[in-house]
């Protein structure tokens, strides 16, 4: 617990002078998305107390990818779920990461460079947006998301763009923070992220960007809308399950 | 030299899979500008260190050739 108060990265600069600001738009979030990513791996092991990497692997095995797959991790970010789906694939399947942060791909560039391992040949980056996806239709044997759905201002249009691309009989897997319909846990998950997460992420300098997201959790879908949302995308079926006591959430999606 | 033929390399394998994001028709590699065109709708899109850039507000529209110049019929960006 220690770590938590080492700061090794100095705070982000015009932080300290920047006044409370909504995260509205796109470009407000890529924004976001582009400040936070030099630290957003080491926070996301901090807050989750390593956790994430445990909803990521059930976010992949829900995926069904298999080896040889072509498959696509899309708002990859810093690309966590990414190099579990390239080993999941292996040398005979292609993985994309896709995310319309340069700099979180640049980052997910340099990760795979520094682990160097020979599955990680069949990973590539492209830079894109979510609602406009630069593949043909019935193209990817699996999709994964991670933390993405949420930020993304149409989602009914990234699903649908999701259910293009993707192949007859496959699936979407979906992670992101569960917006429960439990008083008592909605409660315990604001608790935490006002008296935890922002203070953690203070220490960054970076405030502002972590207090986007309890609003963001509240102007999420529940469960249950997001199995709606799905269906009405095209989906033949959707099923959202909760993860880490509740406090997350997969939506699990086959076309 | 043996670097612009990798670069060309991963070009040339991106765009035979990549598709306009706005169109969804194929694209073509222009080496020249280092892109991947989008004939579809006459924007180019670039590629940085190896990553292709299809934001589709971050593409270029392609300026149509006058009578005067002297260009090869596939124009790049």
């Amino acid at each position: 617990m220690a770590a938590v108060f080492q700061f090794p990265f100095a705070p982000v600069v015009g932080q300290t002078t920047r006044r409370r600001q909504q995260i509205r738009s796109s470009a407000d979030r890529q924004a976001l998305f582009s400040r936070i990513a030099p630290v957003y791996d080491d926070l996301n092991d901090v807050l989750s107390l390593g956790q994430h990497r445990i909803w990521k692997r059930m976010a992949v095995n829900w995926s069904g990818a298999k080896e040889g797959n072509n498959v696509l991790d899309l708002c990859c970010g810093s690309g966590d779920l990414a190099f579990l789906l390239s080993q999941k694939v292996g040398l005979n399947g292609e993985v994309t990461g896709l995310d319309f942060s340069r700099e979180q791909l640049i980052v997910a560039s340099k990760r795979q460079q520094l682990r160097a391992k020979p599955c990680y040949r069949n990973l590539k980056w492209v830079e894109g947006d979510a609602i406009n996806l630069p593949y043909p239709d019935c193209y990817f044997d699996a999709i994964t998301m991670g933390y993405g759905l949420r930020n993304v201002i149409d989602k009914y249009k990234a699903m649908k763009e999701v259910y293009r691309v993707l192949k007859p009989g496959s699936k979407a897997s979906i992670l992101d923070f569960n917006k429960s319909t439990d008083g008592f846990m909605t409660s315990i998950q604001g608790w935490m992220i006002d008296n935890i997460v922002v203070p953690v992420a203070a220490g960054y300098g970076l405030t502002e960007e972590y207090r986007y997201l309890k609003s963001s959790i509240q102007e999420f879908l529940t469960g249950e809308e997001l199995e709606h949302l799905a269906l009405e995308s095209g989906f033949s079926s959707a099923r959202h399950y909760e993860v880490g006591g509740g406090l997350m959430g997969n939506l699990v999606a086959t076309r | 030299m043996v670097r612009a033929s990798i670069v060309v390399e991963i070009s040339r394998t991106l765009s035979e899979i990549l598709v306009c994001p706005l169109s969804k028709q194929p694209l073509r590699v222009c080496e020249k500008s280092n892109s991947l065109i989008s004939d579809a709708i006459g924007v180019s899109f670039p590629i940085i260190d190896g990553i292709p850039c299809l934001v589709p507000k971050d593409g270029k529209i392609i300026e149509t050739p006058t009578d005067d110049d002297s260009l090869d019929t596939k124009q790049c960006a």
